[in-house]
């Protein structure tokens, strides 16, 4: 019993550090793009990532990769977004600092997903915005409000 | 010029809500570490065009700099891993509230000591109270998250 506390607590722990990941990253590929330029860290991460994600997938994978092909296009456009977030953040961050970056993130991903939601846009299920969350976006706009005055 | 920033930033915060659904339907099918390597192999794609076209640095360089400065890309392959670990033990909801949790008290911190060597911010009242609303707002996201995995 004691042990299945034990593994939640580690669980919840590594999703913490999932996060604190975000952040470190975010810090040092701002850096990284002070010396050898912006758009060039940001190629720096996916062309590398790449690499890591590909020696992973030979050994792990058991997905179908040819399903790529038959997919509707709207399906493969994570990467053109991803590249959008992280150039922006290498952008940023030098200037704004971590913390009123990583604000700034999670208010516009809470806000879109509200979107998403709702609309049940991408393949999720059309659900009425609650109003906790709105009042949870609320909160967070003032939070940037705070952080950035 | 900052304010411009933070709002681009919230736009790059709606691009990765969007990604993540995106993403999360084609794994369906894919598989997830087939669909986390087409996120990245299209990104290197996109950029090697930006790169040779708008780039305006010294590509380089990557070479010279120091090691823990490459590192970063462990960072963001390990955030993918921990959240895959994460999700099915405790759930999308409970793992994107203490992700979230992470990533704003590792963000005021590394302001405040000014490590990675980017710029000190030191923590004051209004972050600690931004701190404290962004806490409470979480608060909410989860009554809402639960209602809605139990109503619909």
């Amino acid at each position: 019993m004691k042990g299945v506390v034990y593994m939640k607590a580690c669980i919840y722990l590594f999703a913490l550090f999932a996060g604190v990941s975000l952040s470190i990253e975010g810090a040092i590929y701002g850096e990284l793009g002070e010396t050898v330029g912006k758009l060039e860290s940001s190629f720096y991460n996916f062309f590398v990532g790449s690499i890591i994600l590909g020696i992973v997938l030979l050994f792990l994978g058991h997905g179908s990769l040819s399903h790529t092909f038959k997919a509707p296009k709207w399906q493969l456009s994570g990467g053109f977004l991803g590249v959008i977030y992280l150039t922006i953040l290498i952008f940023a961050i030098p200037i704004v600092g971590v913390g009123a970056a990583m604000i700034s993130v999670i208010v516009g991903q809470l806000a879109m997903s509200m979107v998403i939601e709702h609309k049940g846009w991408l393949g999720s299920k059309a659900n009425k915005v609650k109003k906790e969350k709105v009042m949870a976006v609320l909160l967070m706009t003032i939070s940037l409000f705070l952080i950035f005055s | 010029m900052a304010i411009l920033l933070l709002l681009a930033a919230v736009l790059g915060g709606t691009m990765l809500s969007a990604q993540s659904s995106i993403n999360g339907s084609l794994s369906t099918k894919a598989g997830t570490y087939e669909t986390t390597f087409l996120t990245f192999i299209t990104g290197a794609l996109i950029l090697f065009l930006l790169v040779l076209f708008f780039g305006d640095g010294e590509i380089g360089l990557i070479l010279e700099a120091p090691k823990w400065q490459l590192s970063a890309v462990w960072f963001g392959v390990g955030y993918l891993f921990l959240t895959v670990l994460a999700v099915p033990q405790i759930g999308v909801i409970a793992t994107n509230i203490s992700t979230i949790i992470g990533q704003l008290g590792a963000g005021i911190m590394i302001d405040h000591y000014g490590w990675f060597g980017g710029n000190q911010i030191l923590f004051d009242w209004k972050r600690g109270l931004s701190f404290l609303l962004m806490l409470i707002a979480l608060r909410f996201i989860y009554i809402a998250d639960k209602k809605q995995v139990k109503g619909g």
